[in-house]
């Protein structure tokens, strides 16, 4: 088995860390304040791409199960690990940030609004379906099993992109291009950018290992563990 | 009270701090697992 260098995914992640530079620096130095949250406000440059790319992270990984289970195929299967992993930190990430904007803003560090909540759960679900691997030592079981938890739990997903809409609540409605001043889109849409390239970069690497250990755990056994089983009495299984 | 958050910095500095920790702190553990699957993969292609 040998394991080649993946000069993909540190192509971009290295593009991805000079968008973010590159946006964050706009979004503190550059960008003016807001008119009523001031300079809190900037932390939306970081929280609101971490949201995106969270989502897209979990439906790439919504998509990456049913393919798996409709067409089978070991590399969907790593690539579903990878982006349940990398959907889990952003998730986590994200409602750190949130945290850090709600205080000065809502005066509490959370609250138990629709948005704040499906959240949560959307994390706790995916960080489950990482742990159900990771107690599974049958590579076909796993990988069913997680597929099939996968496509329940992102049932989640577009509730919480929804919620604001849905229910009176106390988080704002999406941020986009189209709904922020002018002055605010060019450090929301590199530092999007930046997490987006990242975020790639970490599935590609991260979908190799799975593919190393998936390699590794799919193996004839080794010249050594063959030479002692054929020592064994035929037929004997005792 | 006018309705206008003043100040809050600490807060802008604190929540680009956790952003910067956690994507530099996942990228370092990407690359430490890296290093040990290769590792792992070089030695099994010893023992065969």
């Amino acid at each position: 088995m040998t394991i080649a260098t993946n000069s993909r995914g540190a192509a971009l992640m290295a593009l991805g860390a000079a968008f973010l530079m590159a946006g964050s620096y706009l979004g503190l130095f550059r960008a003016p304040a807001e008119q009523y949250m001031g300079d809190v406000q900037r932390i939306m440059y970081v929280h609101v791409p971490t949201a995106w790319n969270a989502l897209l992270a979990l439906t790439f990984a919504f998509g990456c199960a049913v393919t798996f289970l409709v067409r089978g195929g070991w590399s969907w299967d790593a690539r579903h690990e990878a982006a349940v992993e990398v959907g889990v930190v952003l998730g986590a990430l994200l409602c750190a940030q949130g945290a850090v904007w709600a205080k000065p803003t809502w005066g509490v560090w959370w609250d138990w609004d629709p948005r704040l909540t499906t959240t949560a759960v959307m994390v706790f679900a995916f960080a489950g379906i990482l742990a159900l691997r990771r107690f599974v030592e049958d590579p076909a079981r796993r990988a069913v099993w997680s597929a099939v938890a996968t496509i329940v739990a992102f049932v989640d997903v577009p509730i919480v992109y929804f919620s604001v809409r849905w229910w009176n609540s106390l988080h704002q409605l999406q941020s986009t291009p189209e709904t922020v001043s002018a002055a605010f889109h060019w450090p929301l849409r590199i530092n999007a950018f930046g997490i987006l390239f990242l975020m790639s970069g970490w599935i590609s690497v991260r979908s190799q290992l799975s593919r190393l250990r998936l390699s590794g755990e799919l193996a004839p056994p080794l010249p050594a563990a063959a030479a002692k089983l054929a020592e064994q009495p035929a037929g004997g299984t005792s | 009270m006018s309705g206008v958050v003043v100040g809050g910095w600490e807060y802008v500095w604190a929540a680009y701090a956790i952003t910067a920790a956690v994507l530099i702190g996942y990228t370092v553990s990407l690359a430490v697992r890296w290093r040990s699957a290769r590792e792992r993969a070089l030695r099994q292609t010893e023992e065969r």
